[in-house]
């Protein structure tokens, strides 16, 4: 009982909370946050301005540490975007850090590979190892082979470790993992409007009709938008309907929930686009936007050849033909659309449970092209042009090499058409297979190769096999499923260790500069990798300019506009987060007409065949010649010579390409994919797996929970006592079909393997189709995620008791890694699974 | 964590008071507890179910404030799924000590470690004068209550004195993503509290207990023991330990 002596000592006599007498602040005056005190002592506790990590929505957090332990992690109340706002995930954060299981020094393996023998070595071992095997890689000049793969690498992390170490260094052999998480979404957006993400404007919005997204759980900018939709729902009773093949929370949350067949979001919004056309809903603000809009293969195309183009080519997507493909009835969508197109300012909102399909590019474009037709497109209340913090950071010093590639990070030939964010899950594969080349070093950092893809079994299998890939070296702060396999554990700074500066996406389009900064110093030997790759770059003959993260960070608030002028790093540590209080929200960036300056600066030239002014200077172009004879469309790199579009007689900003040579339109005819043989305007295209199903057989599709984050934060006690097991949803119609009742033990069956794992059986879920969680059933990562202890070593938690023994079961060993035909998003919601009772 | 195979359970009490809804949770519009009139403060929490979205946001707040050891809950969130397909819905409960006006926990309590406090209605337990005899645990009608495994003593949700009377608002209100938790003196008429709930309909939980809870609820569904007695489709899940829900 000295635990309960101390206690007492400290709290009640001490007073913590002084159980009787007292002054009592008045309840109106109640701060609502960025202040924390000891529930025992009282004591102030000292509060450290962060960024969270738990999530890419990367939420301003203020760290509050008690006697040098951090104790709880609060919202930012300065944050625009999060308003002093938290979620759950961020505030169990706090398990991360104190982590018993954690890794605190750098471990070689000694046994076999995956034997889960290991040895602890000193940095200088770990080093010296590890610049003797990229050095000499880089040495024989085949730095390519030194694979290195992220799963979540952003901001200043990413520029210091890929933008200055691996491009000094000289290796292009890079993978992410965009295609299993929203890759495919980005294409079909950079292909219509040329960024990658869209912003959803809750703030200012009517009506918000929602295909596939669990934004009240998750999403790639979780509190900032959550907050809103509730507020908007809440206060100004905004109208919301969900498509979806589950009740979500926030399904829960919309006025209605609207089950859809799987992977048929398409057909009901190219229906709803008739529908719009064809009761000509688009008049007012849809055929005011028409113009800014590319419905044909001509760039001038009158409104008329446009709305005949459109209407042609919806005609026969009646919603009569998407009630036979979608089980959506036919008045429901007719209706919808109806609200929808008469409700302006209206959103749109899409995500995986729409596009993480063999048809989800099309899907996404179907859904922009809702919102084209009802102008919502860059406005109030509609869908938005990210915006976001624009840092300047030191750049490497001196010449980089050229860089050197394998093509192993694009899938197979012919796989996907227009992977711009690439096909990560095809990796393993690639190197299997071998006819691309294979790397000697295969790092990963931030990333899970194992249990993140899909095809777990053959992961194993590849990254177990020395003989496919010599060295693997695996960087993280935690003994994983991954870490398992890995020749060489470097330990990694968790979030709450470590220097950065952010720049997500503001939800009210006014750009938020923030930093994460230490709230404690990290524990045994455990370092920031990218402070490592200073070090490495030091011993291999490249210094990078700076010897730390912190000097990077440090180097990058004196150089950027506006966080220099308010203090530079001194602000940034002390407050956390800066935004320009005199800035507007950004709307309508595609509608500025251009001076004629621009358009007459040095190596700026007209393409006809477009009607885009580009500098051919900024392009792979040789020569103004070569430029004009190949064209913008042609010529590599192009659209970053992207200057502005011809529409009429004015020259417009319009939509600024990213990562495609596309024109300055929203383009919904795309020439792009028409010259990959694709469908020019936004088609349904059928999943072929889907067409002809046995009865015995369900559609899997997988979704996250509002207190876990994918596959990172079941190691984070709090979390995982509040979620932990998975059973999996089945309508009581596809149950009685099948012979299972609820609680029933089952198997599920797909090409790939066999789950077991229980039933829910629950009306909370189309029937036709089983819904596993993606968050359970792992078998490393600590005791609160497995149930078992890391073999790397660990701590005894005097005291605590794990009360709960069913850790779940994780889908992706059934899911097989296939890639969508045109983007190579990773199809997490297409495996036809048969499922029995056991 | 779900109950959905339970058997309805009858509330004995309820039965001996004579009260005609013997439901674990019934609804009621509440009415303003006459001793609280008396007291210069009563803090209180409104909880705007339509505004919550179940995310645990302050389930997780409240046990890092506290650190509160594994399988014990402060503060918890249910879920309640109702419904035929494609009708179904799912209504979200958040839950915390009541800090009653009539608390049976104070009545029951040996040696006056918990007690009421005069100051602002505040329910606390103070762990110096408490033996653990867990009568507290037993008498509590909504759960609210542990023996804490590190202090040996009784132990709930406090309001988050600590911080009220630091000036700061609880902590699960401060993060509520929902903005759902409203927090102030009840027997101020013009704190934001006491204006919402005068002018909106309110329920408390189980009323029939006699414990006139000091949080109240707007829109709270409270329909599940009925349901689940007419044999329609009813999961409840609790997120903590304790399946079971009271
Ligand atoms: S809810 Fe339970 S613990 Fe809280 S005051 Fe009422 S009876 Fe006591
Ligand atoms: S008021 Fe404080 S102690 Fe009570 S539930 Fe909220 S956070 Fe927990
Ligand atoms: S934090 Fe608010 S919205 Fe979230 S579950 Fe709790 S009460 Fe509901």
């Amino acid at each position: 009982m000295t635990q309960r002596r101390d206690f007492l000592k400290l709290g009640a006599a001490a007073a913590g909370a002084s159980l009787t007498g007292g002054t009592l602040v008045s309840a109106a005056e109640l701060k609502q946050g960025g202040e924390d005190f000891s529930p025992l002592s009282g004591a102030e506790r000292t509060a450290v301005p962060t960024t969270c990590w738990q999530c890419v929505s990367r939420c301003p957090v203020i760290g509050y540490v008690e006697g040098g332990r951090l104790a709880k992690i609060g919202g930012q109340p300065a944050s625009i975007r999060t308003e002093g706002l938290l979620c759950a995930k961020a505030q169990g954060g706090v398990n991360q850090v104190h982590d018993p299981d954690r890794l605190l020094y750098p471990f070689k393996r000694v046994g076999k590979r995956g034997s889960g023998q290991w040895k602890r070595i000193s940095w200088d071992e770990a080093l010296d190892e590890l610049t003797a095997h990229l050095g000499k890689l880089r040495e024989d000049g085949h730095p390519e082979k030194f694979m290195f793969h992220y799963g979540r690498m952003k901001a200043s992390s990413s520029k210091l470790i890929k933008s200055v170490f691996l491009a000094g260094y000289g290796t292009k052999t890079i993978g992410n993992h965009t295609s299993i998480c929203e890759g495919g979404k980005w294409t079909a957006q950079e292909l219509t409007w040329g960024s990658h993400y869209d912003n959803w404007d809750f703030d200012h919005t009517r009506y918000v009709l929602n295909f596939g997204s669990n934004c009240l759980e998750a999403h790639t900018n979780h509190t900032s938008v959550a907050h809103r939709l509730v507020r908007a729902l809440a206060d100004r009773r905004v109208k919301m309907v969900t498509f979806d093949v589950r009740l979500s929370n926030t399904a829960a949350k919309s006025d209605q929930w609207v089950p859809v067949r799987s992977g048929t979001d398409g057909a009901v919004a190219l229906a709803m686009c008739q529908v719009v056309v064809e009761k000509g809903l688009y008049r007012g603000k849809g055929e005011e936007f028409l113009k800014f809009c590319k419905f044909t293969a001509a760039p001038q195309a009158s409104q008329k050849e446009k709305l005949d183009a459109l209407k042609a080519h919806l005609a026969s997507y009646t919603p009569e033909w998407a009630e036979k493909i979608s089980g959506v009835p036919a008045e429901t969508i007719r209706t919808i659309a109806v609200e929808f197109a008469s409700s302006y300012p209206a959103v749109v909102i899409s995500y995986r449970g729409a596009v993480a399909h063999y048809n989800g590019n099309d899907t996404e474009r179907a859904i922009q092209m809702l919102a084209a037709l009802t102008g919502n497109i860059d406005n109030p209340g509609g869908r938005c042009k990210a915006v976001g913090a624009k840092w300047k950071y030191p750049k490497f010093p001196g010449n980089k090499p050229k860089a050197k590639k394998l093509k192993i990070v694009d899938g197979f030939p012919g796989q996907a058409k227009l992977p711009t964010h690439h096909i990560s899950h095809q990796v393993l594969k690639m190197i299997k297979d071998g006819s691309a080349g294979r790397p000697d070093v295969y790092m990963w950092y931030c990333y899970q190769p194992v249990y993140s893809n899909g095809d777990v079994a053959e992961n194993i299998e590849i990254l177990k096999d020395e003989k496919l890939i010599p060295y693997t070296v695996c960087v993280t702060p935690f003994y994983d499923e991954s870490a398992a396999l890995a020749d060489l554990i470097l330990p990694d700074a968790t979030y709450l260790e470590r220097w950065d500066w952010e720049d997500m996406v503001s939800p009210n389009q006014v750009a938020e500069y923030y930093i994460r900064q230490p709230v404690t110093p990290p524990p045994g030997e455990v370092r920031d990798f990218a402070d490592v790759c200073c070090d490495l770059a030091k011993r291999m003959g490249f210094p990078l300019g700076v010897d730390s993260k912190e000097e990077f960070v440090a180097k990058s608030c004196e150089l950027t506009h506006g966080v220099k002028e308010a203090g530079g790093f001194a602000y940034m540590k002390s407050h956390g987060v800066w935004h320009d209080p005199a800035a507007k929200p950004k709307y309508h960036s595609f509608g500025k007409v251009l001076k004629p300056e621009a358009l007459a600066a040095n190596g700026v030239i007209f393409d006809p065949a477009t009607g885009v002014y580009w500098n051919w200077r900024k392009s792979k172009a040789k020569s103004a010649d070569e430029a004009k004879s190949k064209g913008y469309a042609h010529t590599k790199n192009g659209y970053k010579g992207y200057v502005g579009q011809q529409i009429g007689d004015a020259v417009y900003s319009g939509f600024k390409p990213d990562k495609v040579n596309k024109s300055g339109y929203f383009e919904l005819y795309s020439t792009i994919m028409e010259e990959k043989g694709l469908p020019a305007l936004p088609t349904y295209v059928a999943i072929p797996e889907h067409q002809a199903m046995k009865d015995n057989e369900l559609v899997l599709t997988t979704y996250k929970v509002a207190a876990q984050v994918h596959s990172r934060t079941q190691n984070c006690k709090w979390l995982s006592e509040i979620y932990h097991r998975n059973p999996a949803w089945v309508n009581p119609q596809s149950a009685s079909r099948l012979g299972v009742s609820d609680g029933d033990p089952i198997s599920v069956k797909s090409p790939a393997g066999v789950l077991e794992t229980r039933v829910q059986v629950t009306p909370a879920v189309a029937p036709g189709t089983i819904a596993i969680s993606m968050h359970c059933g792992h078998w490393e990562y600590g005791r609160y995620a497995s149930g078992k202890r890391a073999e790397t070593g660990s701590q005894d938690v005097p005291g605590e008791v794990i009360w709960w023994t069913d850790n779940g079961a994780h889908p992706n060993w059934i899911i097989p890694n296939r890639a969508d035909p045109t983007n190579g998003q990773q199809r997490w919601m297409d495996t036809v699974v048969q499922v029995s009772k056991r | 964590m779900d109950q959905s195979k339970a058997p309805p359970q009858e509330s004995r009490r309820a039965f001996l008071k004579g009260l005609s809804a013997s439901a674990t949770l019934a609804a009621a519009v509440a009415v303003r507890p006459a001793a609280a009139a008396t007291r210069t403060v009563q803090y209180g929490m409104l909880i705007d179910t339509r505004r919550c979205i179940g995310c645990h946001a302050c389930s997780v707040a409240c046990k890092a404030e506290f650190d509160v050891p594994l399988g014990n809950t402060r503060s918890w969130v249910e879920y309640v799924e109702k419904g035929e397909y494609p009708n179904v819905s799912r209504n979200f409960l958040p839950r915390l000590c009541n800090h009653c006006s009539e608390p049976n926990c104070v009545d029951v309590c040996p040696t006056g470690a918990t007690f009421k406090r005069a100051e602002d209605g505040i329910v606390v337990v103070d762990p110096e004068r408490c033996i653990g005899c867990k009568y507290c645990v037993q008498a509590c009608p909504y759960d609210a209550r542990f023996i804490n495994p590190v202090t040996g003593a009784a132990d709930k949700c406090d309001f988050c004195l600590h911080r009220v009377s630091r000036g700061i608002a609880p902590a699960c209100v401060e993060t509520c993503i929902g903005r759902a938790r409203i927090f102030g003196d009840l027997n101020d008429p013009n704190s934001e509290i006491a204006k919402k709930i005068a002018t909106n309909p309110v329920s408390v939980l189980r009323p029939g207990m006699g414990t006139e809870p000091n949080v109240y609820y707007i829109a709270a569904d409270h329909s599940d023991e009925q349901e689940r007695r007419r044999g329609s489709y009813v999961r409840v899940t609790t997120h903590r330990k304790e399946k079971e829900r009271r």
